[in-house]
């Protein structure tokens, strides 16, 4: 009975430590990625920002993406990774108007995508 | 990651009220909290394995979240005794010395051939060779013989009728005309639709119960000395 408890105790810890980890993690991960998005954008729209700009975000992003990998669904990962590389090519061929759409995609996916994995009612069903 | 833990534990549970109501005839010999989580681990260890684009966490998550609650429940059941029967359930006592409990039949989601065919696989093969029979919380089958019970049982016992209908198969396999017991009906006063399990044997026994009523027991003999 006791062993039964405890290893019930020790899981249930565990899981909830994990979780609230997680939280956190995506969380801080995904704040940083948008705002150094967020800083692209400003630059773009200014009309300063260029293919270096574009390539320290993205490369940024790619250090992120392999640690995010262990929490979330690649397929949303993904979603960043192909707007992303989309408006890096944008500013390095001087589509300014185009890269800054796909820029205000990336950065509203790293807006919401934490709070898609919180537990709500909308998220739960 | 706690999005994964709720959402199994929601399943874990629609699950388990989903197996309660379905009665003993959805389990065997488990509870029906363990069928359960035998139904959920495999294809939750299953999917992250077979679909790349999920993370191995959530499977693990999941496989851990749903031992936790196997914990908890088994604490419970062990526990809690009024807990106990609203997750295992309890004994259901179909057989009684006044014959066949129709009600509990049917609350288990079961008719009297699901009950013979259980008799007949504990050795029983006469309804009336036993006092007591039941369906353990698990789905399995119990049952208390009358004392001498084996020298009634020298005949097999074929369901004539079953709620009311004329079973064709077993009439045919009698050699026996639907007549011959509508006549003994109407010699005993009931009516055909009321009757919950008539069964004869081979030596003219006749094991009679309308619903609602106690069995009775009749011996007869049948046209032209026909026995099986």
């Amino acid at each position: 009975m006791v062993k039964s408890l405890l290893s019930m105790l020790l899981a249930g810890l565990l899981l909830l430590g994990a979780a609230v980890f997680e939280g956190l993690f995506v969380r801080t991960q995904f704040e940083a990625f948008g705002e150094e998005v967020s800083a692209l954008i400003q630059k773009a729209e200014e009309g300063t920002a260029n293919e270096t700009d574009a390539e320290a975000v993205f490369s940024a992003w790619e250090q992120r993406r392999d640690r995010l990998h262990i929490w979330l669904p690649h397929g949303d990962i993904a979603r960043i990774d192909d707007y992303l590389s989309e408006s890096v090519r944008c500013l390095k061929e001087g589509e300014r108007e185009r890269a800054l759409a796909k820029l205000e995609i990336v950065l509203r996916i790293s807006k919401t995508l934490p709070s898609t994995y919180l537990v709500s009612l909308p998220n739960l069903f | 990651m706690a999005l994964i833990m709720v959402r199994t534990a929601i399943i874990f549970l629609v699950l388990l009220v989903i197996m309660r109501l379905m009665g003993k005839r959805q389990i065997g010999e488990m509870q029906p909290f363990e069928l359960v989580i035998t139904l959920l681990i495999s294809e939750l260890a299953c999917i992250p394995m077979a679909d790349a684009s999920v993370p191995l966490l959530y499977g693990v998550v999941s496989v851990v979240t749903i031992f936790v609650l196997h914990e908890l429940v088994t604490l419970i059941d062990l526990k809690g005794k009024p807990f106990k029967a609203l997750l295992s359930g309890k004994p259901s006592v179909v057989v009684n010395k006044s014959g066949i409990d129709a009600y509990e039949l049917k609350r288990n989601r079961l008719d009297v051939s699901d009950l013979i065919e259980s008799l007949r696989a504990a050795g029983y093969f006469s309804l009336d060779s036993i006092d007591y029979a039941l369906y353990e919380a698990n789905g399995t089958f119990s049952a208390l013989p009358k004392q001498g019970y084996e020298s009634g049982q020298n005949s097999l016992p074929l369901v004539i009728l079953s709620s009311g209908k004329f079973d064709g198969k077993n009439l045919k396999f009698s050699g026996l005309k639907q007549s011959f017991f509508e006549e003994l009906l109407r010699r005993e006063g009931v009516r055909q639709r009321d009757v919950l399990v008539l069964t004869a044997d081979g030596a003219g026994k006749i094991y009679l119960q309308e619903n609602g009523k106690k069995y009775r027991t009749l011996q007869t003999a049948y046209p032209g000395g026909r026995s099986w």
